[in-house]
């Protein structure tokens, strides 16, 4: 199910990961009205931030969602940098950890696409409008076609309404 | 959201500009209205909405049965 992303970007914040929220919550974020079932994060590849990562998550006893329950898994900092997406189920709920996305590239693009939002006086990175525009058009899937639609509308009515 | 914007919001959504990525998207079958609606929220409460809209979702599922005929 679905982690309270409030609670996510608490943790990852107190550890310092760098991370941008990205896929269905950042779309929420920016006012859409679909639903998903996990949460989105691109995170840095450097060697320090995959460090902070795999410490963040260790309490929360990250495994394989989909996987064999007794397949052997560590979502530790070799793990991690051998891989690059990890789709986990967590104590917190299900997070998909992203090292790249489609349409946009690395994370330091990811960075650059991203805003900084304050949420309940905790400031973490969400992809912007136009980045969550470019990964769905990039990802080319036919319910994504909806998923464009509403945040072209979004983008359009912020702009003239100044919001 | 300013009272002058949520009514030039709801007159647009109603009425998009011939063209617009608005009117494409109502065409397409888009609910501006629900759009409208998020924007007056923050991002804290649109995120509140979601979670818990999941979380019970989460609790209804064991009790769903398919029937198969």
């Amino acid at each position: 199910m679905i982690p309270d992303p409030r609670r996510v970007i608490t943790v990852l914040n107190k550890a310092d990961v760098e991370y941008v929220v990205i896929g269905g919550v950042a779309m929420v974020a920016h006012g859409s009205a679909r639903t998903t079932l996990d949460m989105d994060v691109c995170y840095r590849r450097s060697k320090e931030n995959i460090e902070k990562l795999s410490e963040a998550l260790q309490p929360f006893h990250p495994r394989l969602r989909g996987a064999p329950a007794d397949l052997p898994f560590r979502f530790d900092a070799r793990t991690i940098q051998a891989g690059l997406n990890f789709t986990l189920f967590t104590d917190l709920g299900d997070l998909d950890f992203l090292g790249e996305v489609s349409g946009i590239g690395s994370f330091e693009a990811v960075l650059d696409a991203s805003e900084i939002n304050q949420v309940a006086g905790i400031e973490c990175r969400i992809l912007s409008l136009s980045g969550l525009i470019r990964a769905k058009q990039a990802a080319g899937r036919n319910k994504d076609l909806n998923a464009i639609h509403e945040l072209e509308a979004l983008r359009d009515l912020k702009k003239r309404t100044g919001l | 959201m300013t009272p002058e914007q949520r009514h030039f919001a709801y007159e647009l959504i109603t009425n998009p500009p011939p063209g617009s990525k608005l009117a494409e998207a109502k065409a397409y079958g888009i609910d501006l209205t629900l759009l409208v609606e998020n924007l007056e929220l923050s991002v804290a409460e649109r995120w509140a909405r979601l979670y818990a809209f999941e979380s019970f979702l989460e609790k209804l599922r064991p009790s769903v049965t398919v029937k198969h005929e």
